[in-house]
């Protein structure tokens, strides 16, 4: 029975989102290919490096630290927009754990709204712009209504990863309005876009994580 | 189409170009700290420093554009990816001085995030920093959308007119006031006539076919034209340069500067057969072709094409184009 998060309980979490990463990051380069350059899979391996070295190096720190460092060191990833995006997703997570040693189901949600909010500061990008936030935006929706409702923690991990996943798969009817991606117009019609499948990972990643810890 | 590239692990490609780039001007520039180019004459800390930063694989930019009465330091991202904002805001530290430092952004969308990041850190910071955007691509919109707008290589005159003013001496303020002038009165064109592949992924970065050419982006069906058969040089530069034009609202009497930038597999014949018709074009029209450059500045790999950047020069902006600068990509003297 899970029911706070703790700093053990985020590692697991944040770790699980990196081995989603890693086993998939040939389909994160091939999905960018079509619009992008086909480096999106590297960047995100890079990216999820720099978050493991960072849970290393955070044992007996406090949540916000923890998620600080994450977001810093995935903000170092030189990687495009992508380390800015995801980067200030767990810099905002971090904010919201101020003075905060456990998250319960309201307070994950709360968490994980204050991270969109930093990912929406970097980008005027919208739901229907086939970006990352597409996958995103329904992921902290559905893991507010779950809490809302009274759901336990994996319950709101479980319709987060569920709403990621499905905001992720829509992003196939979308043309691109976003990223490199955009130039190629209706080209972009077709293939989902790399940025909402690796946030739909890290969102399966994170149920797995917990469920593989529990 | 399989890449030829003569290329390491990919994993090592940044720091093992940016080492052999150090090697191949040594007292221009040197590595510093988490891999920042610096010019090894340092600046004098009483006067202005410019620092920009950008996506690898482009070179001889950003880097090549560090130097006396240029930049001071360049943040070099990996291969096409803007650097992250911890990198940049390091930059700004080691350019930190009174006189201020003013952070030149071309507009990408790695590039604006990690400097608006960088710029917030720096003030918390107490840094004296200023930014200007450079976004002169007419193919992404209209000129009343600059959002929309991609810089290219219009980036290197207001590196050059800005270098100058910060090595006279002047503010922080004049230098911005300089930059953001030049960057308003600037238009570019970009041609592709065939592709290039990411030299880590092997992947095809953009595909064009036989006997086609693209002109602008096209993604709008705005300037430029976008995909069309492929032309001769002089009948190519007719429409890039009457779109350029009417862009700018550039009138007789007008003094430009006119830029050819090969971004690959485009040879300096071809370019020099356009900058002729374009001097061509503009004594036509009554303009003074004032300035011009040609060469390789800003480059995507093998791609093939140019980019044709003009700016419109005031007699002020004529003399910090002419006052001498130093560095790989770009010496005058």
């Amino acid at each position: 029975m899970l029911d706070a998060i703790g700093c053990t309980e985020m590692s697991a979490m944040l770790r699980g989102a990196a081995a989603q990463i890693r086993d998939n990051h040939e389909l994160l380069g091939k999905l960018d290919s079509v619009g992008g350059d086909g480096d999106h899979g590297i960047t995100m391996v890079r990216a999820m490096s720099h978050l493991e070295k960072a849970v290393d190096a955070a044992s007996g720190k406090d949540l916000k630290s923890l998620l600080h460092d994450v977001g810093w060191g995935i903000l170092g990833v030189d990687g495009g927009a992508t380390g800015p995006l995801l980067g200030m997703f767990f810099m905002g997570m971090s904010e919201a754990a101020e003075d905060i040693e456990t998250l319960d189901a309201l307070g994950l949600t709360d968490a994980f709204e204050a991270g969109l909010a930093g990912v929406r500061a970097q980008t005027k990008a919208q739901p229907g712009d086939k970006t990352m936030v597409d996958a995103l935006v329904p992921a902290v929706m559905a893991a507010g209504c779950a809490a809302e409702d009274g759901g336990d923690l994996l319950s709101v991990l479980r319709d987060a990863a569920n709403a990621a996943a499905a905001g992720a798969a829509a992003t196939k009817d979308m043309q691109a309005r976003f990223g490199r991606a955009r130039n190629i117009k209706e080209l972009s019609i077709g293939t989902p876009d790399a940025g909402a499948t690796s946030v739909s990972l890290i969102f399966a990643g994170f149920l797995k994580g917990v469920e593989a810890n529990g | 189409m399989a890449m030829k590239k003569l290329v390491n692990k990919p994993e090592n490609l940044v720091q093992e170009l940016l080492e052999g780039f150090a090697l191949a001007n040594p007292g221009k520039v040197a590595l510093e700290g988490s891999n920042l180019v610096v010019r090894t004459t340092p600046k004098l800390k009483d006067k202005v420093a410019l620092v920009t930063l950008g996506g690898a694989g482009h070179e001889p930019a950003m880097s090549g554009f560090v130097g006396e009465g240029m930049l001071d330091i360049s943040v070099p991202g990996e291969i096409f990816a803007a650097p992250g904002p911890p990198r940049v805001v390091e930059a700004l530290r080691a350019a930190n001085r009174d006189a201020g430092v003013l952070l030149i952004v071309l507009n990408h969308a790695g590039d604006v995030m990690s400097a608006n990041l960088a710029m917030g850190m720096a003030k918390k910071e107490g840094l004296n920093v200023k930014q200007v955007l450079t976004h002169e691509d007419i193919s992404g919109g209209p000129r009343s959308n600059p959002d929309e707008r991609r810089g290219l290589v219009g980036c290197l005159p207001v590196i050059k007119v800005a270098g100058a003013a910060a090595e006279q001496g002047r503010s922080l303020d004049e230098c911005l006031a300089i930059a953001e002038r030049m960057e308003a009165n600037m238009a570019t064109l970009a041609l592709a006539v065939s592709g290039a592949t990411h030299p880590s992924t092997g992947d095809v970065i953009a595909t064009i076919a036989d006997g086609e050419m693209v002109v602008g982006m096209g993604q709008h069906g705005e300037a430029g034209g976008g995909t069309q058969s492929l032309k001769s040089a002089d009948e190519t530069t007719d429409i890039m340069l009457a779109a350029l034009l009417e862009d700018l609202q550039v009138k007789a009497g007008d003094e430009l500067f006119v830029v050819l930038n090969g971004v690959g597999s485009t040879t300096l014949m071809e370019l020099y057969l356009v900058l002729r018709r374009a001097g061509q074009i503009l004594e036509s029209k009554g303009i003074k072709m004032a300035r011009t450059l040609v060469g390789e500045f800003l480059t995507v790999q093998e791609m093939g094409g140019f980019q044709m950047c003009i700016g419109r020069l005031d007699d002020e902006l004529k003399a910090l184009w002419d006052a001498p600068c130093n560095s790989p990509a770009l010496t005058v003297k």
